[in-house]
């Protein structure tokens, strides 16, 4: 079996040969920015090297996937926000939201969300990338891309200090602003799924319990990220959350995507006993305080209790920081080549 | 004037309107404290802060979340709008001086603007520099202000190791100045590996942290 087999099948519920290791979310390094000797804050505003950046990480050290786009503004800057590129800092800066759309939910409630946003703003590029990729590598591994979940979009098109309030002053309100946002994740999704990607991460951060109560998700979130998932159909979805996600994880699993991924802060024997056998569940390697700052000795230890705990896939907690060292990105993988079937858990049972 | 068992009556009705983020309750208390010639610095830190440390405490436990949170703020800040103009001046002089922001490529100041409420009700000089800041602006304000204390945020870990190169840069020129760094990726042993003073779990903690440090460093 190859990567991507191994990758798809078993996001279609099939048996594959071991556990893959991969992500559903960003994987540029600065050891495959070097290669090419692109800057960091250049690959988000040009295709082709946004899909050399995605594509290295599987040449450099194995990894089971390719990844676009790299930053959290795609969307928002379709809808119409402008956004920073830190062009000019000397740092690697992700690009973030310079303008909201509207600081006030009821204008944003208003606002004419374009009805061709999937060719607006960079979606086209990102586009252009997933199809670059599949053109490069999609034979050998599979291609994947996120989406923002609904209320995180919202959070970067209106006040997050606003939202946060009326998620718990006027649900319906919130609910009625969600409702119309993820006809933009859907449309976006839609528009990465005709470029060729497999799979698609929907990455629903801003509404992790460390924010949010367990009660506001079920209410207001869950709602919309069901409807993402039911458009999507019969395209591959993983749903991820970061932070602690314990106290949601039924509800997560009940979103109906093929998988979810949770971070190193969730207890996976807990989420398993929640959640049941066959939910495929992927995770959950701590991305900055492991993968970039750990030695590769700790990332081995961290990939084994990741798969002890029971995950059907090794991902990383969130995006590779890209100062990620080699060493430790290799061994990430090749501890997942060499555990992935004897130590798989759900595979055994 | 009131009598110190209706003075108390008073304060538990403030710390109860903040922990029920009740704001017109606690601006009607707020009203009756001034009516009946109870100390309003006493109501704000007996009263309202107490209610606000409660809120900290079910933060913590998970009862309460970011938007109870914020929530109970409003009804502080309610309070605070009509108190404030009768407290006395703390004889005209801060308790201290501080610069704070969130480092540049993060854009997210909830938990800056908590801190920084604290920092303005203990009666602090604070100068905001808001979100997105870039790491030498926060250098600059330090050398005009002259600030006791520089506070630090940052949501993401992408964007925490900016705090670093902040931190030795105002240790450079300044060594006297105390820092503090806070936010969701920060940890105590971050803030020890990276020369800070100081790391601040929450708003709470922030506060106190603060005038232990200005205290300190007034010792000296």
């Amino acid at each position: 079996m190859n990567s991507r087999e191994r990758v798809l099948e078993m996001l279609q519920g099939r048996q594959v040969d071991r556990i893959p290791c991969y992500s559903g979310m960003g994987n540029v390094t600065l050891a495959g920015l070097e290669q090419y000797g692109y800057r960091f804050c250049d690959v988000h505003s040009n295709a082709g090297m946004m899909a050399d950046a995605a594509a290295s990480s599987y040449k450099l050290f194995g990894y089971e996937c390719a990844v676009a786009p790299f930053d959290l503004c795609v969307e928002a800057e379709a809808v119409g926000c402008s956004i920073n590129d830190y062009e000019a800092v000397n740092a690697i800066l992700y690009p973030t939201i310079r303008e909201k759309i509207s600081e006030d939910l009821d204008q944003l409630l208003a606002y004419p969300l374009p009805a061709d946003v999937a060719s607006r703003g960079r979606v086209p590029l990102v586009c252009e990338a997933l199809r670059l990729l599949r053109q490069d590598i999609g034979a050998e591994v599979a291609i994947g891309a996120y989406v923002l979940g609904p209320y995180t979009l919202a959070g970067q098109l209106t006040d997050l200090d606003k939202l946060f309030k009326l998620t718990y002053k006027k649900p319906d309100l919130v609910n009625a602003v969600l409702d119309r946002l993820a006809d933009v994740t859907i449309a976006v999704a839609g528009a990465y799924r005709a470029a060729g990607a497999d799979y698609l991460c929907i990455r629903e951060m801003g509404a992790t319990t460390d924010v949010l109560g367990p009660r506001l998700f079920d209410k207001t979130i869950s709602p919309h990220l069901k409807k993402v998932s039911a458009a999507c159909g019969n395209f591959p979805t993983i749903l991820h959350i970061c932070g602690g996600t314990n106290k949601i994880v039924k509800e997560m699993h009940g979103v109906g995507c093929s998988a979810i991924s949770v971070e190193a802060k969730n207890d996976l024997h807990k989420s398993r006993a929640d959640i049941g056998q066959e939910a495929l569940i992927f995770g959950n390697v701590d991305s900055y305080n492991v993968l970039a700052n750990g030695s590769p000795e700790e990332v081995e230890q961290s990939v084994l209790r990741s798969i002890e705990g029971g995950v059907d896939a090794v991902w990383p907690s969130c995006d590779i920081w890209p100062t990620a060292p080699l060493a430790n990105l290799t061994a990430m993988v090749e501890t997942v080549k060499k555990y992935g079937l004897e130590k798989w858990v759900r595979r055994a049972v | 004037m009131a009598t110190e068992d209706r003075t108390r009556e008073l304060f538990e009705a403030l710390k109860q309107g903040v922990i029920d983020f009740d704001e017109d309750a606690v601006r009607e208390t707020a009203q009756q404290v001034l009516a009946e010639g109870v100390d309003p610095y006493r109501a704000v830190f007996e009263g309202m802060l107490d209610g606000m440390s409660e809120v900290g405490r079910l933060y913590e436990e998970q009862e309460y979340f970011v938007p109870e949170m914020l929530m109970c703020a409003d009804a502080l800040y309610a309070g605070l709008d009509i108190l404030k103009p009768h407290m006395p001046k703390n004889g005209g002089k801060a308790r201290g001086t501080v610069v704070m922001g969130v480092v540049q490529g993060d854009v997210h100041d909830i938990g800056k603007n908590i801190v920084k409420m604290m920092f303005d009700v203990a009666g602090f000089e604070v100068h905001d520099l808001g979100r997105d800041v870039p790491l030498e602006k926060f250098v600059e304000e330090q050398l005009n202000t002259n600030s006791d204390l520089v506070c630090l945020s940052a949501m993401m870990t992408t964007t925490m190791i900016g705090m670093k190169e902040v931190i030795s840069a105002i240790k450079a020129k300044n060594p006297n100045c105390r820092i503090m760094i806070g936010g969701a990726p920060v940890s105590e042993a971050i803030a020890e590996k990276w020369g800070a003073d100081g790391y601040a779990k929450d708003a709470n903690n922030a506060l106190k942290d603060a005038l232990r440090m200005i205290q300190s460093l007034k010792e000296i």
